[in-house]
């Protein structure tokens, strides 16, 4: 019941700005003539009549699809890079300079490079996605891996740990709450990416969806592709908060204490 | 006749640094009896840490040797356990008190069931019974300090060193600390190495107390504490031999005879 309650308040305390400022959208815009400035009520209609009826399937679908095949290719990727290249410091300071360089390139100037070696079709995509992910989480597991702290590793080597299992169950779960901060980061470059990717030559997709109705004049549609942009967004990344607070509780409790 | 659990034989270390090299430790040698409770004392940055991670195995010294069971020791020997002072760093955090004290057991051939039922003795031996499931971070700096004892015990170490064990912990528990750790020793009789700062644990809870003093360190001074065994916090420290002991290891510690 309290965690009912305390859950509650919360939503409370962060819910009532966005409703004012919806309910002052809508009633600010419904007698607008504006064609840029649709009534929030027609682009609520034709939210639902988009999203719900028409073109979940052709658009919504391969975004997402493309979105996380490429996050999880990246995943698979850069965590074991991450691993190998945090245990051990010599590759480190061969290899960090480098990713530090290609990562401060802008991961959407990277994608009219991967059309003319890829072409238009959704492997382009994904490769640009998995590219611009990685980093974030190659760099953030490599951080993890090799902050374990001395004491730690000491006594593990003491009590004849071996190898592998300070691997495993010391520098890995040592560096789980930076590979996740990683990860979100990661998804959230990936999300941008899918999104740019479709806008730079794509028939399909959210990106392309918006795009076409804006350079068509279709304003309702772009306004709802919009609308269901920030929506997903927002909802991914309130998964990834749940998934993290819940697999990294032990984390989460103990800065609570400190 | 007794025999040396280790044997500690003109042991050197020397610390490559930018400004040429420190010789730390200058041919230590000293045999510590099978059961006994050794302390390591001395000076600030004299070389105690770095004995004791000579003689853990995380350091190979520069030059001299180390006898553990007969064995010229390389790496970590078998059958010896650790207690550090950093409790919030040498124990998971991700863990439970369970898994941290079951950690070091997983590679020994016994069963779950076993690894359990040890994980209680221990437990119930440092006072803690119950406290399988809460994580370290959820208990008092001295409760995880006895998590770490336990840690160390479920091994059923021969050899338990330990560096200033009780130096982040308050009087009171640090009072508390010791007298398990006399209780450890007469349950079990492990053979003990601890460093510390502090002259009057050190002698309290001893058997020798070897002094460490210059640089390079030797050995300066050891001090047989032939006080009678159960030692008390009340009796032993009034006793007027403690204060004599205690007087001649605190002159060696400022280098005043
Ligand atoms: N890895 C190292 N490289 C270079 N010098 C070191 C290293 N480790 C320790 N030293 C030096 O060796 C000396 C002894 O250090 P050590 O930590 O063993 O002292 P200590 O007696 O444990 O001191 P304290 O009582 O402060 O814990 C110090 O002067 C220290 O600076
Ligand atoms: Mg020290």
């Amino acid at each position: 019941m309290r965690r009912i309650g305390r859950w509650l308040l919360a939503v409370l305390i962060g819910g009532w700005l966005p409703v004012l400022l919806i309910t002052w959208w809508w009633n600010a815009s419904a007698d607008s003539t504006d064609p840029f400035f649709p009534p929030l009520h027609a682009i609520w209609e034709q939210f639902q009549y988009n999203w719900i009826w028409q073109f979940w399937g052709i658009h919504v679908m391969p975004t997402l699809q493309n979105l996380i095949v490429g996050f999880l290719i990246a995943v698979v990727i850069a965590i074991p890079l991450g691993v190998v290249v945090g245990s051990s410091r010599t590759t480190a300071t061969y290899v960090e300079p480098v990713v530090d360089f290609i990562r401060s390139i802008p991961p959407v100037a990277l994608v009219p490079i991967f059309i003319l070696l890829l072409g238009l079709d959704s492997s382009m995509r994904i490769a640009s996605i998995t590219f611009a992910a990685s980093f974030p989480i190659l760099l953030n597991t490599i951080e993890g891996v090799r902050a374990t702290n001395v004491v730690l590793l000491d006594t593990a080597m003491v009590f004849r740990l071996t190898r592998n299992q300070i691997l495993w169950r010391v520098r890995l779960p040592n560096a789980m709450p930076t590979v996740f901060a990683g990860l979100q980061v990661g998804f959230q470059i990936a999300f941008i990416v899918a999104i740019a990717s479709e806008i730079l030559g794509s028939g399909f997709g959210l990106g392309a969806f918006t795009l076409i109705a804006t350079d068509s004049f279709m304003i309702l549609d772009a306004w709802t592709g919009v609308m269901l942009l920030g929506i997903l967004g927002y909802v991914l990344n309130l998964v990834f908060d749940v998934v993290e607070r819940i697999s990294l509780r032990w984390y989460f409790g103990q800065r609570k204490l400190v | 006749m007794t025999t040396a659990a280790i044997s500690i034989r003109d042991v050197r270390m020397d610390y490559p640094t930018p400004d040429g090299v420190k010789h730390v430790l200058g041919g230590i040698s000293y045999d510590v009896t099978e059961g006994h409770y050794v302390s390591i004392v001395g000076p600030s940055g004299v070389g105690k840490t770095t004995l004791l991670r000579l003689l853990t195995g995380l350091a190979q010294p520069t030059a001299g040797e180390i006898i553990v069971a007969g064995k010229r020791l390389s790496g970590a020997p078998e059958g010896l356990a650790v207690v550090l002072q950093d409790y919030t760093r040498s124990l998971m955090p991700w863990l439970t008190v369970e898994r941290n004290i079951a950690l070091p057991l997983r590679n020994e051939k016994i069963s779950k069931a076993n690894v359990r039922q040890r994980v209680k003795e221990s437990l119930t031996e440092v006072g803690l019974e119950g406290s399988e499931r809460a994580y370290p971070w959820q208990l008092s700096g001295g409760m995880q300090q006895r998590v770490s004892i336990a840690r160390a015990l479920a091994v059923r170490p021969r050899i338990l060193v330990m560096d200033e064990p009780f130096a982040s912990v308050d009087a009171q528990t640090r009072f508390d600390l010791e007298d398990l750790v006399l209780k450890v020793r007469a349950d079990f009789g492990i053979t003990t190495l601890m460093v510390t700062h502090d002259i009057d644990e050190a002698t309290y809870l001893s058997d020798d107390v070897v002094v460490l003093y210059g640089k390079p360190a030797t050995v300066s001074d050891i001090v047989s504490i032939d006080l009678a065994f159960p030692r008390s916090q009340v009796e032993t420290r009034n006793d007027h031999r403690f204060a004599q002991m205690r007087t001649r290891i605190y002159e060696k510690v400022r280098g005043l005879s």
